[in-house]
């Protein structure tokens, strides 16, 4: 029995896609209330340097913890994007198991 | 090809795995910082006049020791790793910036300093929330 590669790829395709979608979704609405929050307290940094409520050296510190906790933020997504990759692949590899065992005739995935 | 790339995975061990494992210590550890952080800015915002308590980064920084090295030894770590870093640097930052304000402390300071902070924490822990529900079961698993 051969396979057909074409169909095996629709196969992992349609295993791998939800998945993808689900932590695309999950990391966007993350980073969306993430940033916003960071985005407001930025504006804030700003109107009190200007208020004179704060000076350079106060609002430069403010504004590096600002950037730092972007950074974070970004980790995360990226973090995300690799489960996102691991649990496509185990996904993708799950559904062909059959077919592929079958073809080869013997368990080449257990 | 296709059969190629799936005997590199079968040969692999069957799964993908680029991220570490969920961490307890690390979870409970990152939240008693952000716990011990919020009783601090509490008393800040409560009275803009407390004065600078160097015993709180003694203890916070303690904390923060035990979590890097922690996070060190763990395989696939290197994620939040540098999360517990950026953690640090504004624990850093934030020291300084206690230190170099004038009584009161203008709430909005420790507002904005509160939010980063917050910020840092939560990335952290929610990046080790999906860890902990990763559905990336073995195949097996998934296909008993």
């Amino acid at each position: 029995m051969s396979i057909d590669t074409g169909a095996l790829a629709q196969q992992m395709l349609a295993a791998a896609l939800p998945v993808l979608k689900t932590h695309a979704i999950d990391a966007e609405s993350f980073a969306s209330v993430e940033f916003k929050k960071i985005a407001d307290t930025v504006a804030s940094i700003e109107v009190m340097l200007h208020a004179g409520q704060i000076n350079d050296q106060q609002a430069q510190l403010l504004f590096d913890m600002q950037k730092s906790a972007s950074r974070s933020v970004l980790l995360t997504v990226k973090g995300l994007s690799l489960l996102a990759a691991e649990e496509a692949i185990n996904a993708a590899l799950a559904v062909v198991r059959t077919v592929v065992n079958a073809a080869v005739k013997f368990p080449l995935i257990p | 090809m296709a059969l190629v790339w799936l005997a590199a995975m079968v040969q692999a061990g069957c799964t993908a795995k680029f991220i570490g494992d969920y961490d307890q210590s690390i979870d409970n550890g990152v939240s008693e910082v952000q716990q011990q952080a919020e009783v601090y800015f509490g008393k800040l915002k409560a009275d803009p006049n407390t004065p600078y308590d160097p015993n709180f980064y003694n203890q916070i920084n303690a904390r923060m020791a035990a979590l890097r090295t922690r996070a060190g030894i763990l395989p696939q770590y290197p994620i939040i790793q540098k999360q517990i870093q950026e953690l640090q640097g504004n624990l850093d930052r934030f020291q300084e910036l206690d230190k170099i304000t004038p009584r009161p402390v203008p709430i909005g300071v420790v507002t904005a300093a509160e939010t980063a902070i917050t910020v840092n924490v939560e990335s952290i822990l929610k990046l080790e929330l999906a860890l902990k529900r990763n559905t990336a079961p073995s195949l097996d698993e998934k296909n008993p």
